[in-house]
């Protein structure tokens, strides 16, 4: 028998049906009285000095409205993490990176505003740049911010006690992994509507993935006051983390919007997208493992060298997160950890799904897969060797409830045939070879008590129809979590989804919530919602017993219909209910819940284990074929399983693994951003390449069963774990099939042609 | 789309049909497709991704065939009859297209989702028993970085099962 009545099932969103018949508003479809068109004039340098910015000709252009340079910003600098603040609104004295901020107009058009930033007249002094952080980390190297090095941030742990495992271990392997910078390239380009017209308040559309969030953050670098600035997120078309952090385009058109007492919009182009987009952190990873001759791993040792950009985002945090899960995979009892931030004169770097630990478990997983060669070992016994169990609390403090590795682990091999059909070297009467990888991971489950708070309000009132409307801060970018959230409370308060609806997306309506990142919505905000769904269901039932004439705690409701459980026969409609509140008892019927992790408040100055009450597993296996005279690389298969916990929505779920599937696949295989002195090259569609339809194979996503007591109805996060094993997946998988190892990415097929050649002319040498 | 003083010559006056209705207009020879439906007409359901034919965001059917509107100049048109995500809806009601859509999860940021169905329907009226390599052609164009493909492909195979035979929808 179900015990749910739509937990678990599988649900079509909420909140679609806008979006397939174009009804669906986002923020350049928002249209205003007055509106006027910002342009920002970017640097075209990698590092250079201000000297000189001659507006005059501007300002005699017929249409334009204002510009502004570093002259007109508040001398307050800003980062995500304000303790480590480093850039202004517009470039004062230098610029640092080619796109950075120099100058910004407003006109009543888009071309007017276009043909405005062309006349504006920069004299710039060429400074020299750093573009490798490696060489930007040695002393001789161009500074960027003026200290004495470029090294903005460095992190120091041990856990255990390294030297001594190394000691134990059998066999020690040192090998060095470098991972890309890679673009979100989400469909809908960045960009806001800021209008300081009304009502003497700062009105700011924005796109974003941290409504309250972005509210402090243009609070702080403008020098207003928190309470004189709204917030509205429209619809959003895709987030992936490039959302999380402002960028200078909500201060510039408030700026803007002030000057002229006009709603001010600024959309970014496509190739402002690539090239001041922010992108994913490259890592340069150090990996040295020991490990006995059974194959556990007893000590590691990691330096992690950070490729920061020109200004600070969220590397610290990204650092955090790779670190956490490097301790807590395998739960290695020693680990050595040494990372380094450095600046370097290209786009910053931000948060981008998988926050560091899609690095960090390339770099693992490759290796594991080496170890197991070198002793012999099947991949997937080195991996059930080490795997984690639940009930341990790991040496850096991670205590594991619930995980399900150990049958992720079980569950992909046996659908892909592990022991049976992998290692078929050669696809006959062609020129291509099959190969299989393995990879495994763990992610944070939702709960991340790193910045202190960790806590959720929901409202629910109660219409005099019934319909139900729940007050939630949960932010949609697509990923579906407006739909949870309708599940959860149509689950707690024994209505149907169809009657919820979820609203939120104003900062003056919804409860302070630090935004969907981190694979933390459904835990945080479904708590709240859980929390506020029991709070209004006493307030139906006291109303539906005095209806049945009979003790509320005797009665139980599901879909929309409220019943005595020994006698359900009396009955009555949730509708019939709130009509009579309202209209013949006078009274309303609502709700309030709330979430609330005490363990939040202070938890950095703790183990770093403590930060996380819940850990999310996951385990993938790749099919490809590579061929050999092309160097394509044809993934035919991804197979993947998850424990997430409870499932709240299995169709959604399985999108949200597949769409993470499918960056996984595009990070493996095709995307980098390429640099030619501090340029982005390829700052367009043909020459950054995402998997389209004809890339992305059939895939097989698995859910494994577990329960996680801290969750809502037992869920965890599942926004980014599709995207952590991918990659290595699919290189494990690459040298299943030619036997090459690729330490880097992407591995694009000049890639393995050239390492093919290299291969044949070693054979050769020795022949 | 103010007139600035634009000369007469750099500007045109075309007829065309929009979603079954005449539009008669005098507009700016340079205006792009997307531009004018978007700023224009007050139709915002096609969006704008790249502004330079790589992503597909800004797909519409003209004649029936599925072209990026950022890269076809609204006086193209004249004569011609344009079909956007907006014409697809008749009387409120859902093109079987969309209601699949939403019931095999194709939909997730949704940016993407006016183009893809354009595509799709284009394929469609050509082609009503598609294979799954068909679809996957047909919407080859479109970029989904949600990663909607199984899906949108699911949800096409599923509308193709359900077409009726006669008259194109």
């Amino acid at each position: 028998m179900n015990k749910f009545s739509t937990i678990e099932k599988r649900i079509p969103r909420n909140d679609v049906s806008e979006k397939v018949t174009g009804k669906a508003s986002y923020m350049d479809d928002i249209s205003l009285p007055g509106l006027l068109y910002g342009k920002i004039l970017r640097s075209p340098h990698p590092h250079a000095r201000i000297l000189d910015i001659d507006t005059q000709e501007v300002e005699n252009l017929e249409g334009v409205r204002a510009v502004i340079t570093g002259r007109d910003v508040p001398d307050i600098k800003f980062s995500f993490i304000q303790e480590m603040a480093d850039k202004y609104i517009l470039c004062k004295d230098k610029s640092r990176y080619v796109g950075d901020e120099v100058a910004a107009v407003a006109a009543a058009d888009l071309e007017t505003a276009k043909k405005a930033i062309s006349l504006i007249k920069v004299k710039y002094e060429l400074l020299d740049a750093v573009f490798d952080p490696e060489k930007a980390m040695q002393e001789d190297a161009p500074k960027l911010h003026g200290s004495e090095s470029n090294v903005v941030y460095e992190r120091h742990e041990e856990f255990g006690d390294v030297a001594r495992g190394f000691e134990e271990a059998d066999y020690i392997f040192q090998d060095r992994f470098v991972t890309p910078l890679v673009a979100h390239c989400c469909m809908e380009p960045r960009g806001c509507i800021a209008d300081y017209s009304r009502a003497g308040r700062l009105t700011i559309w924005s796109p974003t993935q941290a409504p309250h969030t972005i509210r402090e953050e243009v609070s702080t670098v403008l020098g207003i006051p928190l309470n004189k600035i709204k917030v509205i997120k429209p619809c959003v078309g895709g987030g992936f983390g490039s959302r999380l952090v402002m960028d200078m385009k909500e201060p510039i058109a408030a700026l803007l919007s002030k000057i002229t007492g006009h709603p001010v919009k600024i959309v970014n182009s496509r190739q402002e997208e690539f090239e001041t987009g922010k992108t994913r952190y490259s890592y340069i990873i150090s990996m040295r493992t020991g490990v006995r001759g059974d194959g556990r791993i007893v000590a590691r040792e990691v330096e992690m060298i950070v490729d920061n950009g020109a200004y600070n985002d969220k590397g610290p945090r990204t650092m955090s997160t790779a670190l956490l899960c490097c301790s807590v995979l395998y739960d290695v009892p020693n680990i050595k950890f040494d990372g380094y931030i450095v600046y370097t004169n290209k786009q910053p770097g931000t948060a981008f799904r998988g926050f560091g630990n899609p690095q960090i478990t390339f770099a693992m997983e490759s290796q594991l897969d080496m170890i197991a060669e070198k002793l012999g070992m099947d991949p997937m016994e080195i991996r059930l060797t080490n795997v984690n169990k639940a009930g341990v609390t790991t040496t850096s403090g991670a205590k594991i409830d619930s995980c399900g590795l150990e049958e992720c682990i079980r569950k992909v091999a046996k659908e892909s045939n592990w022991n049976d059909g992998k290692r078929q070297k050669n696809l006959d009467n062609t020129n291509k070879k099959i190969g299989m990888g393995m990879a495994a991971m763990t992610h944070p489950g939702g709960g991340n008590r790193a910045y202190g708070y960790s806590a959720n309000d929901a409202f629910i009132k109660v219409s005099e129809d019934g319909l139900v409307t729940l007050i939630s801060s949960a932010v949609e970018v697509g990923q579906g979590i407006k739909t949870v959230m309708a599940q959860i409370v149509a689950e707690e308060l024994g209505v149907r989804v169809e009657d919820i609806i979820v609203i939120g997306d104003d900062t003056d309506l919804a409860p302070f919530d630090l935004g969907c990142f981190g694979s933390r919505s459904t835990y945080v905000c479904g708590n709240a919602a859980l929390s506020c769904a029991k709070d209004t269901k006493k307030e139906v039932f006291e109303v539906a017993g005095e209806m049945l004439e009979i003790d509320p705690d005797t009665l139980t409701a599901s879909q929309g219909e409220i019943w005595v459980k020994e006698d359900p026969e009396r009955r009555v409609s949730f509708s019939e209910v709130a009509n009579f509140a309202i209209k013949r008892k006078g009274r309303p019927i609502s709700g309030k819940g709330r979430f609330f992790d005490p363990l939040a408040p202070g938890a950095v100055t703790r183990q770093i284990g403590e930060l996380l009450p819940s850990f999310s597993f996951g385990c993938q296996v790749a099919v490809v074929d590579v061929d050999l005279e092309t160097g394509e690389v044809n993934v035919l298969r991804l197979i993947s399983a998850h424990d997430s916990g409870t499932i709240i929505n299995t169709m959604g779920a399985e999108s949200q693994v597949e769409g993470a599937l499918a960056q996984g696949l595009g990070y493996a295989l095709m995307e980098n951003i390429i640099l030619e002195n501090g340029t982005v090259a390829n700052s367009n569609f043909l020459d950054y390449k995402i998997p389209t339809s004809l890339d992305v194979p059939q895939l097989k996503t698995i859910f494994v069963n577990t329960y996680e007591p801290s969750g809502p109805f037992g869920a965890k996060g599942l926004g980014e774990p599709g995207l952590v094993a991918s990659a290595p997946a699919i290189t494990n998988a690459v040298y299943d099939a030619i036997g090459i190892r690729f330490n880097e990415l992407p591995i694009t097929p000049e890639k393995i042609l050239t390492a093919l050649k290299e291969k044949r002319a070693q054979l050769e040498a020795h022949v | 789309m103010a007139s600035k003083g634009i000369p007469s010559k750099r500007r045109k006056y075309v007829t065309f049909g929009v979603n079954g209705k005449r539009v008669e207009v005098d507009i700016d020879c340079r205006m792009t497709l997307v531009d004018f439906l978007r700023e224009g007409l007050g139709l915002t359901g096609t969006k704008v991704g790249c502004n330079r034919a790589e992503c597909g965001s800004c797909t519409v059917l003209v004649d029936g065939k599925p072209v990026y509107s950022c890269t076809v100049l609204a006086i193209e048109m004249a004569g011609r009859e344009v079909q956007t995500i907006e014409g697809l809806t008749e009387r409120g009601k859902l093109h079987p297209i969309q209601k699949a859509f939403i019931e095999h999860d194709a939909v997730q940021c949704g940016y993407c989702t006016p183009g893809m169905i354009m595509s799709i329907k284009a394929l469609l009226d050509k082609n009503r028993q598609p294979k799954e390599d068909d679809v996957r052609k047909a919407i080859g164009g479109n970029l989904c970085r949600c990663g909607c493909y199984l899906n949108i492909i699911k949800a096409t195979l599923a509308v193709s099962q359900t077409i009726p035979t006669g008259k194109e929808q």
